[in-house]
């Protein structure tokens, strides 16, 4: 380096000092820097590529993930669901095809008010109820939101052509769940709603979409894997203003599986034509195979408003509507009442404490043990009962007496073995099991022991006993074929949609009770008494044979303490016209007698099963035998039970 | 008769291989600029109108690598220019205008000042005794690059920020004495110190944004780094291969916000990927790996400065764009050579380009 002391550094830029300069340091010099330059070139260059590499190699997915997220707009097809059809060939469940309008709010959150006021010209709607509808519905929904549906052509024309200044607004082409037969079938194959936000999140991962329907009861929820199908979408650009362009990638949904039921339309149609304006249930099985026939509820909600929205007032309606229509009544579980006394009668028969259906207890309208007095439903007493007269008129007393004797465990066994406080095997969600108290139960629920007097009371189906309509049937089912504890099923095939039978349900049998056949034919004689000549002959079609049992549940409640509710109707029962058969359970909740509700009830289903001609009027004549629910007294009267 | 004297004989080179290396890649770069204004996929009259500068462009290069030569060029030119562009840069303040705008063309003076800068103090260390020089005389470079800058300050900060950094460590390899060197460097750190607290307060919202949005890119992406995390998606989607020409999403549906200038190599990145992107930087990085071993050879003082200062423009324009759009440095707005559109940046990128080639002419390196 060349040190200079003195200050000649010259500012007049000539270029003699230029030639002073000692070349060969200066070389040396630049040699230094350039040297140095090159490790900051080389340092930044591959700081430069590692980062692009990073970048594009390392995070590749996740940006192109970003991107395709931003840049491509996916909508779902939604696929069709599968039909639902009866035995008979009735279309129960179908789907139609409406025109919907969605907003995706993806894209207009921008202009949310500029493009709603737009619509609301379009469709003459209010813009306030349109934005408070939009809001709503963002709230609770991902994805698109629906916000208007079945748009009529002039509407559909009305947006389509102003497309391009709608971005954002879709109108498609959509099928849509359709019940042809609304209310009748409502607690058979339950209804569709779409997917909520938190249900979304909990389904996502089982390829649903956010815009989807899902079954929400009955065969709808049960069946839901078959019936959904898979949905198909597309794929549009979508440019950053929102506008949509070209499609990118599409696939075709596939439709569900169709259901085949073992359900038959008639049937299901007398039953509700049947219980309308009241509230009860009727359920009727085939006992060759466990088959549903008919299963009505009533009263019942029209499932297509769950697709086209109740209004306020009809949603608020039926919520406090006191005879609740959400309640599937065939699924509750109620105090059997008398129905139940044919089973403590095959109880005895099997256990040998009837040993001749001759031999007789007297009624004298009252039975004692210990200090309780236990009374029948007869005041004036039966007189001498034997067991088809017990059964016929349904003799209280006759019943204590066997309770007295059978032991409360086998009753309950032999409960069981019919499937009462079991699961029907229906499998619907929200079905009751029931109950059948045993020393068992009732150590673990009270921590106490069984008493005697509570067999009593269990021998004439009140007391802890709880059963649901669809049991009792399965039950009398039992008795009907003779031993067989068919599952029950109401679905026998499902097809796919170019008619190969993809699965096939065969009845099952769960178990065979070993019925003695003398035991069975007495029955079938106390049973063909009831409606020959006992409480139910209402139920008493001439052509066909019925063997039916009234009963009449005591309805121990607080409530009956401050409204004077009546007594749950039974009539649980099997016909048959020689070549085929079937077993029904009538319940009418509240709705008084047996043998005047619900067997005549049963007598006009059967008629209309085996296309007989009705009889008008339906209420029974004046001579039918009335049997009540014994009285309410401390001595029976078990606290708790209800038929809540 | 001997054809050529003994000394030139020895001294002649059939033109070395890295220059026809360096031609090669100054077409290839070409050739990229003009693929990417395409690739930009807007309407054929907003890539013509940028063909057209690259015609003006290539004009100017061949103009000035054949017919300027700098010995007559009078060296009052480089004092009377910077003046110039002082004075206007001191207008522009005034108005707070970033851009000239004559007529339908408007011009980026910040992008001309690099060049008058660089032939200004080229010219002014040539013009003396390297390492004799007295720290004063120093003071007085720094304070001659720091007026400009000044008024460019504040209406593009960005740009006055690189070019002072550029020409600082123009300055430092150009033999800035150490001792002013620490002096600067202790300095800043204290000036960042104390500075930056009250500066923070000082900064428009959008400025402040964009730090919020450098360091939490994902956090502000619909706001403040919007710009940066469309240009992440942009480069990152493009994977090894990329979408393909005029393919790219971000491009193509307009997501990428400025992308004809600033994100021009988002765009590039995006439709050509990794691959694309590594030929680009090979072919970048060898032109200025070129330069710099260029500069030493050059013999002529005023060249040599040139020369590395050239390399120095280059290679921080690369840097700070590249840095700004991959999300390693904070969101500059400064174009980038070859990729970006523009008049300004297109004409300057050849210009320096022309005097890079005009200096590794044989006449320069032998003189």
């Amino acid at each position: 380096m060349i040190k200079k002391k003195s200050f000649n550094v010259n500012l007049n830029f000539s270029p003699k000092n230029t030639e002073v300069i000692d070349e060969k340091i200066l070389t040396q010099k630049w040699k230094k820097r350039v040297l140095i330059l090159h490790f900051l070139l080389f340092f930044l260059l591959f700081i430069l590529l590692v980062r692009v590499f990073y970048l594009q190699i390392i995070k590749h997915k996740y940006f192109l993930k970003k991107a395709k997220e931003r840049s491509v707009a996916t909508y779902i097809i939604r696929a069709p669901r599968g039909e639902i059809i009866t035995s008979d060939g009735v279309v129960i469940a179908t789907n139609k095809p409406i025109f919907q309008l969605y907003l995706d709010p993806e894209v207009i959150k921008d202009y949310e008010e500029e493009i709603l006021k737009k619509l609301s010209l379009i469709l003459k709607e209010d813009f306030g109820l349109l934005k408070e509808r939009y809001y709503l519905a963002k709230k609770k929904y991902l994805g698109r939101i629906l916000l208007k549906r079945d748009l009529s052509w002039d509407e559909v024309s009305k947006i389509l052509v102003r497309q391009y200044y709608l971005p954002g607004v879709i109108v498609e082409v959509e099928v849509e769940r359709y019940y042809p037969y609304g209310e009748i079938y409502f607690h058979l194959i339950g209804y569709v709603a779409r997917l909520d936000r938190n249900e979304y999140k909990n389904l996502k991962e089982m390829g649903y979409s956010p815009e989807d329907y899902i079954g929400k009861s009955g065969i709808e929820r049960v069946y839901e894997n078959y019936l959904k199908g898979v949905n198909g979408q597309v794929e549009i650009e979508r440019d950053a203003k929102g506008r949509l362009g070209k499609i990118i990638g599409r696939s075709h949904p596939q439709p569900g599986l169709d259901l085949f039921l073992t359900v038959e339309h008639h049937a299901q149609v007398g039953a509700y034509e049947l219980l309308k304006g009241k509230r009860g249930a009727i359920v009727a099985l085939s006992p060759k195979d466990g088959s549903l026939l008919a299963l009505v509820s009533s009263p019942a909600v029209d499932p297509n408003k769950y697709i086209s929205g109740f209004t306020p007032e009809e949603w608020k309606s039926l919520q406090h509507n006191p005879f609740k229509p959400f309640l599937n009544r065939a699924l509750q579980a109620y105090p059997p009442g008398s129905t139940f006394k044919l089973v403590t009668a095959l109880a005895a028969l099997e256990r040998g404490i009837i040993r001749d259906p001759r031999s007789s207890f007297f009624c004298a309208g009252s039975f004692n043990f210990g200090r309780k007095v236990f009374r029948c439903w007869e005041k004036r007493g039966h007189g001498s009962v034997d067991l088809f007269k017990a059964i016929a008129q349904s003799c209280d007393v006759y019943f204590y007496n066997l309770g007295l004797k059978l032991d409360i465990d086998y009753l309950a066994k032999m409960a069981r073995s019919l499937g009462l406080g079991l699961p029907s095997g229906i499998g619907f969600p929200g079905e009751k099991t029931g109950l059948v108290p045993d020393r068992a139960w009732k150590r673990k629920q009270f921590k106490d022991e069984w008493y005697q007097g509570e067999s009593i009371v269990v021998a004439i189906g009140q007391g802890y006993l709880m059963t649901t309509p669809l049991q009792m049937a399965k039950a009398y089912m039992v008795l009907a074929n003779g031993g067989y504890r068919f599952k029950v099923f109401a679905v026998k095939e499902i097809r796919d949609k170019q008619g190969r039978v993809l699965k096939k349900y065969n009845p099952l049998v769960e178990e065979t009770v070993p019925i003695n056949s003398q035991h069975l034919s007495w029955l079938y004689e106390g049973l063909k008494g009831v409606v020959e000549y006992g409480t139910g002959k209402a139920a008493k079609v001439p052509g066909i044979q019925v063997f039916g049992k009234t009963g009449t549940a005591q309805v121990v409640s607080l409530e009956k303490k401050r409204a004077n509710l009546e007594h749950h109707a039974w009539f649980v029962s099997f016909a048959t016209n020689g070549t085929t058969g079937l077993v029904t359970s009538v319940f009418v909740e509240h709705g008084g007698g047996g043998g005047a509700v619900a067997a005549p009830l049963a007598g006009e289903f059967y008629r209309v099963y085996f296309k007989l001609p009705p009889t008008h009027p339906i209420i029974p004549s004046g001579d039918v035998l009335e049997e009540e629910a014994p009285p309410a007294e401390e001595g029976n009267a078990i606290e708790g039970v209800s038929d809540r | 008769m001997k054809l050529w004297s003994e000394d030139k004989a020895q001294n002649f080179v059939p033109f070395p291989l890295d220059h026809l290396l360096a031609w090669l890649t100054f077409l290839l770069l070409t050739f990229i600029g003009i693929l990417n204004q395409f690739n930009m996929g807007e309407d054929a009259s907003h890539v013509y109108k940028n063909i057209l500068w690259y015609v003006i462009g290539l004009s100017i290069f061949f103009l000035i690598y054949f017919k300027i030569d700098f010995k007559k060029i009078p060296p009052q030119i480089y004092l009377i220019s910077y003046m110039g562009i002082t004075l206007l840069l001191a207008l522009l303040a005034i108005f707070k205008k970033r851009w000239l705008i004559i007529g339908s063309i408007s011009i980026q003076p910040s992008e001309f000042l690099k060049i008058i800068l660089l032939l200004f103090f080229s010219y002014l260390f040539s013009k003396r005794r390297e390492g004799s020089e007295m720290i004063a005389l120093w003071l007085v470079y720094l304070g001659l690059l720091g007026l400009p800058l000044l008024f460019l300050l504040p209406v593009d900060l960005d740009y006055a920020f690189i070019i002072g950094l550029t020409f600082f460590l123009f300055f430092v390899f150009s033999g800035l004495p150490k001792r002013l060197l620490f002096l600067f460097i202790g300095l800043g750190l204290i000036l960042s110190v104390t500075l930056v607290p009250l500066a923070w307060h000082k900064l428009k919202p959008h400025q402040k944004g964009r730090i919020y949005g450098f360091l939490e890119p994902q956090k502000y992406y619909k706001t403040w780094s919007y710009q940066l995390y469309q240009s992440m998606i942009a480069i990152g989607s493009g994977g090894m291969t990329g979408q393909g020409f005029k393919q790219g999403w971000s491009t193509r549906l307009n997501y990428l916000p400025a992308k004809h200038t600033d994100l021009a190599f988002s765009v590039w990145a995006e439709a050509f990927g990794f691959l694309g992107v590594s030929i680009y930087l090979t072919l970048y990085g060898y032109l200025l790996y070129w330069a710099l071993n260029l500069t030493p050879k050059i013999k002529d003082p005023f060249g040599k400065y040139l020369c590395l200062g050239i390399f120095f423009i280059f290679l921080f324009q690369l840097f700070f764009n590249l840095g700004g759009s991959t999300g390693l440095l904070f969101m500059t707005s400064i174009p980038q050579p070859f990729l970006s559109y523009g008049g300004s940046i297109t004409i300057t990128t050849y210009i320096l380009l022309a005097f890079l080639f005009k200096l590794a002419k044989r006449k320069f390196i032998f003189k």
